[in-house]
Order: structure tokens, then sequence, then C-alpha cells
């Protein structure tokens, strides 16, 4: 109880004085994240979209991968990314593994899948006859899709959110393709894990309750979004 | 400006969904498009405007010329069945037409506001539009249409799902919004009385075709053939082996009276005789069904009925009632 109750108060005092390694690395995590969220979203919205509106064969199929796709441990595609950036790998010539940029390639896997099937079902659940009618009203197909994304802006929201959410608290792909290098990428997740192999357990906590507030801030968004779509439904 | 068709087709697996040989709609004009239920009405109205993926061929005209998608898309605003309005306030769907026009947001409103007015719910402007009820829900949709001005006003089943009060104020405020404009306007209904009240010209439609067009009362009172009578309300069907005349007679339900015993046959009537089967309340007024040597019929009367089910029972319908009705062949058009 001592471990933790110190534990505690000290995490207090590391965060209200400013320690500067606790901000370097929640300031990485937050950029790391961020930028594989952006990622993600710019690939997984469109094919979100073609899953959601297209009409073609195989679609259903693509549906059931991305949805397979949210549940694969960040450990496995950590793994994939790895193999992929390692020095004798089809990419390694790039001399990526063990920087922010493979843990952004890394976070962006694992948040796309994600973003794709949140994506197709937000625009599915709008009135199927949405686009028809906003093309009935005069709009071109490209104003039409315009028109369709405001009207789920809400849940397209909450899909990236997910995806956030999802890679700013996952540690094995960031383990593996980042190294864990301090000042260089170490995120609050692996820094946690290693604070806590160390026994520092205060520096864990603390490190622990910035992902627990950043977590809070998401998931605290994410219901807001959701419950004003909801009383506006 | 005009909007029309030349042998326009909507095919699905081979089969003719519609298939129009030609329709012309003048500026200015109300056609009514009367059809029952899957007669392809909504799929002739979405393929005049080009809308959706169903396979068409044919041509579609405005002013005479063969327009393009495009060209439809700028002519063309469409109420659909049932109204799909954004999630956004009252006065944002009813400018929702003019801004995927690109009209700038505040334009938009300005223009949009006339029609909430118009269809009287400009109250309720600043409401969200989830908070509507269907038949504020409609107006808004409509309003939507009309704000862009359209040249060719399609409308579909617009007064589906309203209580007759909110139906009877629709039609009226609709008729006035008509009166202002110069469009030409679809309406596609199901409903005789809609037709009544706002088309000039109507075209009945079966199994995808136009059986009889022209001017709304002449139509509506004549039926060429017994599938235009039924969908007309001419449901009393009397086949030449029960009247002893040349061709089918046809009537509604409630011009057919039963006769007692006791009473003759008044002048220029035709009296049929049967077997009541039963009889059915419908509120102020009770429907009687027949079976006669060819078939069952109906009648409608708020008289008292003279017999008990099982009975005979005689049905008298004034000949100015009855209509001269070909057993239409499918194959004639």
């Amino acid at each position: 109880m001592d471990v933790l109750g110190d534990g505690l108060i000290e995490a207090l005092r590391l965060l209200l004085t400013g320690d500067e390694d606790t901000w370097a690395i929640t300031g990485l995590t937050l950029r790391v994240s961020l930028s594989a969220t952006v990622v993600a979203f710019l690939f997984g919205a469109p094919v979100g979209i073609v899953l959601a509106l297209g009409r073609f064969r195989g679609r259903r199929v693509l549906l059931a991968v991305a949805n397979t796709g949210m549940g694969v441990p960040p450990v496995v595609v950590g793994l994939f990314v790895t193999v992929l950036l390692w020095r004798a790998g089809p990419l390694g010539a790039l001399g990526l593994l063990y920087t922010p940029t493979a843990m952004v390639i890394a976070q962006a896997a694992i948040a796309a899948p994600i973003v794709v099937a949140l994506t197709a079902t937000a625009l599915q659940q709008v009135d199927p006859d949405f686009l028809l009618q906003m093309r009935g009203l005069g709009a071109t197909r490209f104003r039409a899709l315009g028109a369709l994304l405001v009207e789920a802006k809400l849940p397209l929201l909450a899909a990236a959110m997910a995806g956030f959410g999802a890679v700013v608290s996952e540690v094995g792909a960031a383990q593996m393709v980042g190294g864990n290098l301090a000042g260089e990428t170490r995120v609050l997740t692996t820094a946690a894990v290693l604070a806590t192999s160390r026994g520092q357990f205060a520096l864990a906590i603390a490190f622990g309750l910035v992902l627990l507030f950043i977590a809070f801030v998401v998931n605290l968004a994410v219901t807001l979004a959701q419950h004003r779509q909801g009383a506006t439904r | 400006m005009s909007i029309g068709c030349r042998d326009l087709r909507v095919t699905v697996g081979g089969r003719d969904l519609v298939s129009v040989l030609t329709l012309d709609i003048p500026a200015g004009e109300t056609l009514a498009v009367l059809g029952s239920n899957g007669a392809g009405k909504s799929t002739l109205l979405r393929a005049l405007a080009h809308l959706g993926t169903a396979s068409r061929s044919g041509t579609v005209l405005l002013d005479g010329q063969a327009a393009t998608t495009a060209q439809l898309r700028q002519a063309i605003a469409a109420v659909l069945q049932r109204p799909v309005l954004q999630r956004a306030s009252v006065l944002d769907n009813a400018a929702a037409g003019l801004r995927l026009r690109g009209v700038r947001r505040g334009e938009a409103r300005r223009r949009a506001e006339p029609w909430l007015d118009a269809l009287g719910v400009a109250h309720l402007a600043d409401r969200h539009a989830r908070t509507l009820s269907g038949g504020e829900t409609q107006r808004v949709a409509i309003a939507r249409a009309l704000a862009v001005a359209p040249r060719v006003l399609l409308l579909d089943e617009p007064f589906t799902g309203l209580d007759a009060t909110t139906r009877t104020d629709l039609l009226a405020d609709l008729r006035a919004a008509l009166d202002e404009q110069n469009a030409a306007v679809l309406l596609v209904t199901h409903d005789r009385e809609e037709a009544r009240a706002l088309a000039q010209r109507t075209a009945l439609l079966v199994n995808g075709k136009i059986r009889q067009l022209g001017v709304t009362a002449d139509v509506l009172d004549a039926p060429t053939d017994l599938e235009c009578a039924t969908l007309l309300g001419f449901t009393t069907h009397l086949p030449p082996a029960l009247t002893g005349r040349a061709t089918t007679l046809v009537a509604r339900p409630e011009r057919c009276r039963p006769l007692d015993d006791a009473t003759p046959p008044p002048m220029d009537t035709v009296v049929i005789e049967g077997v009541l089967r039963r009889v059915v309340p419908l509120g102020g007024a009770v429907r009687l069904d027949v079976d006669t040597t060819t078939g069952p019929v109906r009648a409608v009367t708020t008289a008292d009925v003279p017999t008990t089910p099982g009975s005979p029972i005689r049905i008298a319908t004034a000949t100015e009632h009855l209509r001269e009705c070909p057993t239409h062949d499918p194959s004639s058009t």
C-alpha cells in the first residue's frame, strides 16, 4: 500500500513540478500517436467510404477483413513492421527502424483497420437514401459525398479517436519498432514498462496517470460526440 | 422548361420495371402519375432524374432536347417519398439544395426563408430537423426543393403517412406554392384525390407502362381497361355474362346499392343477382360482398341491408355510374 501511496504522491509531484523527462516522453507519445492517427485516417477513411458506398464483389469480405484487423494484436503488427524495416528487410535501406517514423508506421497500421471499419459503419448508419436525395437536389457526386461526410462527422470523429485511443495505449509495436531509446523513441507505455522493471514505481505511475488522462480525454470526447449524435437522431 | 422522355426503360434482371414510350410535361403543368404499389412510379421518377443505379435506357428530354445527367441535375429538384433531412436546423435544411448548388450559406438561407413561410413552417426555422413531426418534415423537404427554383420538380408521394388534416393543409399550401412557379411538375401518387387537387393531367401507370394519359378529370372518370378501372376505384366489375351487355361494365362500389325484394328495379339501372356472402362494416357504411355466377362483386352502402349472409340479394347500379371497359390486352401496348 505504501508503495502505491508513495508512488502516487511522487507521480503527482513529478507531473506538477514539470519533470522534463516525463513531459518530453508525453510530447513524443502524443506526436507519434497523433501522426499515426492522421496517417491512418488519410488512408483508412477513403477505404471505409468505398466499402460503405461501393457495390462490388468482395466488399463484405473486405469489411470482414477490416473488422478482423481491429482485433490484431499490436505485437503482431510490430513484428511485421520490424521485419519490413530490418536492415536486411525489404525496406531496410530506408534506415527507419528504431525511429519515431517507424513507430508512426506501426501505429498507423494498427489504427487503419479501426478507422476503416468504423468509417464504413458510420456511413452505413446514415439514411440509405441520403446520397440519392442530395443528388436529387442538384448536387454533383462530389458535393453529395461531402454532404454525407458532414452528416456523419461525429461518428467519423469517433472513428479517428478510437484509432488514436488504440495506438496511444499500445506497447508491443512501440517497443519492437522503436526500441525504447531514451530521448528518441521512448513513449509513455514503453517508459512505464521500463520504469516498472527497474522498480521505479513512482515514475511508472506518473506515466500511467498521464496515459489514463489521455485515454479519459479521448473517451470523453467520443462519448460526448455519440451523445450529441443520439440526442439529435 | 419542359421535361419528357422517349422509350425510357428501366430493366432489372432482364425484366422491364418501367417502359414508357413517350411522356411530355410542359413548363407550368403538373402531371400526376397514378399507380398502385409496385407499378413503377418511383422508378419512373428516378429514371427521369437519372437518379439511382438501376439499368436505364432511352432518352430524357429537357425542352425537347436530349439531356445529360449534369443538365438534369441543374434543372431538377426531387422530393423523395421518405423525406431525408440533414442533421441541422430547419432553415439550414431548407437552404441545403441551394448550398449543394454552390450558393453561399447566408445567401442560401436568405433565399430559402420565404419557402419555409410558404409551406407554413417558418416558425420552426431554428428547430433541429430531427425534432420535427412527419408532416413538418415533409413540408421542409418540399420547401428545400422549391427554394432552388427548379425548372422541373419531381414529387414522389409527398403526402404518404400524413394524417388527413395535415395532408389537406399541405395539399393547399403546395398548390399555392406551385402556382408561383413555372416549373414542370411530376407528382407520383397512388391517391386519386391528390391527382385531382394538384394535376392538370394524369397518367395511369400499370406494370411500368402508361395505360392512360389525359386531363385529370377525364382520366379519373373514364377507365379504358379493367386494371385502370381498379386503379381508379371502379372495383365492381360486371362481366357480360352477368349483365348481358357486350363488354364488362365497371362501377365504384359506393354507386352500387342493394334492392329489397319488394322494390322494382328503377329505370336506367343494371341489376345483378347473387348471394350475400358477408357484410363488412366500414365506419358509417357497410361493404357487401356478393357472390355471383361469374365471381364476387362488391357494393358499399349506407342503407339498411335487406338480407342476411347466405341469402339472395339484388344489386342495382344506375347506368350513369357504369363505364364500359374492355379487358386489357397487354400485347397492345
